[in-house]
């Protein structure tokens, strides 16, 4: 005989799936490791920035070269010239943190004013602004970077401008996108015969309350952008040169002993690399499932 | 002080159509009054031009051409201010056999001139709501906020808290009920026609003269559409704000309005007091008035299983209009003595008794 039973709680939120497989269980794992790695990276940002170090990064010790993590007095084990791993990976923040957020700034701020204009005004505006994404999109990032550096010897940060620049059309893209979502409710109409005035409705009802979570995914898929273009870049030999590390150009120096047998060197900061860009991948996209996908109904 | 709260005479709005590639003159010379405290109600088929005639006064006329000229007059602080004023140079009309060919706007120095009219009066004078009121609100914030920026931006009112307070007494005098409860909610967490009361609270908090009401009720279940109705009554009675109530449910019209205004083809064929134009037994009357009354269905008609009256025909589609009566092409009471000028002259909106005006050649003009 069987039997049945009502259970009590909302119907629809009912999930029959085990806790770990269901969607939220998973978003919330991924939002919870992004933050955690976002954290890792401002601590060690900070470190680097006030030189709160294990070693001096360019202290070399000729006896211990290239030895794996956890040999005694260097966690994360040495390079090829004997410097301290550790200390050069949290070093390594440097080359990237401050350029990233520039890129996230000018691509956030610039694809916001270009998305206003677009959704808002529409017309040409509209027109001239997908365009561009797809002439952007349709062009590999790197060779365009790369030829920015051939052509003006471009400094890190002038790379970010150049990263911001074409990040821009993707938020102008997403945030015209919205308003146009927006425009078929009328209440931005409404907001306008309330006598609101237009600064208003723009910056607080459309940017801040409708926008402002896909502006933070924007960001935190910026910032995984900026690091990748910077450790490529450092990598090929066009970013940070030695001895100031980068992530890109430690995995550079390791590569030359990785088929020696000596995979460490390389491979710790490339794994990084891994779980930095993750990081911010996943926590955008969490945050998107979580913030943008629910709250559609309204 | 004298005249009406606003006045509009001989308004123009038209718009280009891509698909037909015309101009179709929305509205097309039409006048209203609205006085100091009472309601117009404005009826009219769908297409007719009553809401763009609303959204014009209200300058939220956003396509193109948009507003083409006419004299919008509002008394504000006893002073009256024409909304319209000297804006006809920046428009040039070319017309040809009643169709219009060609408008030239200058839509930059339009808009600058008319904002510049416009200054102080849109929200704060002038109120309106829209009908499908979820869609009116903005889903990402609270209701409150929302209303406590209007009573903010619009009232000396401008502390947070006292704003909140005065945000929670609108929220119950609209009969929302557990206001302080409501007040953090957001729309989406409310009914339609809590979010349309919601939208009447923000509307008129701002102490406006006039409200407009564009089909206030539409989009609402029939009951809640009686409640809204009688909600809105009922402020009428206490705040004295007079309403432009735009719909084309007579029933509605009916129950809220003082005078009644009906359109047909982008301007007004008949206008004068709601009881006299919506009487069983006018003794004048406009044929389209006539034909869209008998459009209701009555309980008798149901109880005979008689068939619904239609008015033949379609509306008419604005692009070219006919020389002579806009109605003329389905008008079922066109005699022999005046077929002739029905079809080729306009009839002017005659007055048939005291404030009873109707645009028919049927009536004798008393001049």
């Amino acid at each position: 005989m069987r039997r049945f039973v009502q259970t009590q709680g909302p119907i629809g939120e009912f999930s029959a799936l085990p806790l770990l497989q269901r969607a939220e269980t998973r978003d919330l794992l991924y939002v919870g490791y992004g933050l955690l790695i976002v954290a890792l990276v401002i601590a060690s940002y900070l470190m680097g920035a006030f030189g709160w170090l294990p070693h001096d990064p360019r202290q070399m010790d000729v006896g211990l070269i290239n030895a794996p993590a956890l040999t005694a007095g260097h966690l994360l084990g040495t390079d090829f010239l004997g410097r301290d791993l550790q200390s050069r990976l949290i070093l390594g923040i440097q080359a990237y943190f401050l350029p990233g957020l520039l890129a996230i700034a000018i691509s956030v701020a610039g694809g916001c004013v270009l998305g206003v204009l677009a959704g808002y005004r529409g017309g040409w505006l509209a027109a001239v602004v997908t365009y561009i994404d797809n002439l952007l999109d349709s062009f590999p990032r790197l060779v365009l970077i790369l030829l920015v550096i051939a052509a003006f010897k471009a400094d890190i940060y002038a790379i970010m401008i150049v990263v911001g620049i074409t990040g821009m059309p993707e938020t102008a893209n997403l945030v015209s996108g919205k308003i146009a979502f927006l425009k078929q409710k009328n209440f931005i109409e409404a907001a306008h015969a309330l006598g609101l005035p237009a600064h208003t409705v723009i910056l607080k009802h459309i940017l801040w309350l409708n926008c402002r979570t896909l502006l933070v995914i924007q960001a935190t898929l910026g910032m995984a952008e900026a690091i990748i273009v910077e450790t490529s870049l450092s990598y090929l030999g066009f970013g940070v040169q030695e001895p100031t590390p980068s992530w890109g150009n430690m995995v550079q120096a390791g590569a030359n002993y990785f088929l020696q047998g000596n995979f460490w060197p390389s491979t710790a900061p490339a794994l990084a690399i891994l779980a930095t860009i993750l990081g911010f991948q996943l926590l955008g996209d969490g945050l998107n499932n979580m913030l943008e996908g629910k709250r559609r109904r309204g | 002080m004298s005249g009406p709260l606003l006045s509009i005479e001989n308004l123009r709005t038209y718009f280009y159509s891509r698909a037909k590639r015309a101009f179709i003159r929305s509205v097309d010379g039409a006048s209203l009054d609205v006085a100091r405290g009472e309601t117009l109600g404005v009826v009219g088929e769908s297409g007719s031009g009553k809401t763009v005639t609303a959204l014009s006064a209200a300058g939220l006329v956003t396509a193109a051409p948009g507003v083409i000229g006419g004299r919008i007059t509002l008394q504000s602080n006893g002073t009256a201010r024409e909304l319209l004023d000297g804006l006809e140079r920046y428009v040039r009309v070319e017309e040809e056999d009643g169709r219009v060919v060609a408008v030239e706007k200058d839509e930059r120095g339009w808009r600058r001139h008319a904002e510049a009219l416009m200054a102080g009066v849109r929200g704060k004078e002038i109120a309106m709501i829209f009908q499908n009121p979820r869609a009116a609100l903005n889903p990402y914030s609270t209701v409150g906020n929302q209303l406590v920026e209007t009573i903010r931006l619009h009232t000396g009112v401008k502390g947070e808290r006292e704003a909140k307070e005065r945000a929670i007494a609108w929220l119950e005098r609209v009969r929302i009920d557990s206001p302080r409860l409501r007040f953090d909610n957001f729309p989406f967490g409310m009914s339609g026609g809590m979010c349309q009361r919601a939208m009447i609270a923000m509307a008129l908090s701002a102490e406006p003269s006039l409200l407009v009401a564009d089909e206030p009720t539409t989009g609402l279940d029939a009951t809640i559409q009686s409640r809204i109705v009688e909600l809105l009554g009922d402020l009428k009675e206490e705040t004295g704000t007079a309403t432009l109530l735009i719909s084309h449910d007579i029933s509605v019209i009916q129950r809220l309005s003082d005078r009644v205004a009906v359109m047909y083809g982008g301007t007004v064929v008949e206008s004068g007091r709601a009881t006299e134009v919506l009487a069983r037994d006018a003794p004048a009357r406009h044929p389209y008035t006539e034909a869209l009354l008998e459009a209701i269905p009555s309980a008798e008609a149901i109880r005979n299983k008689s068939y619904l009256r239609a008015i033949e025909g379609d509306v008419l589609d604005t692009i070219e209009v006919p020389r002579g009566c806009r109605f003329y092409g389905r008008c079922n009471k066109v005699t022999d003595a005046i077929r002739e000028r029905c079809a080729g002259l306009e009839p002017p909106l005659a007055e048939v008794s005291s404030g009873h005006k109707v645009r028919c050649w049927l009536y004798p003009t008393k001049t």
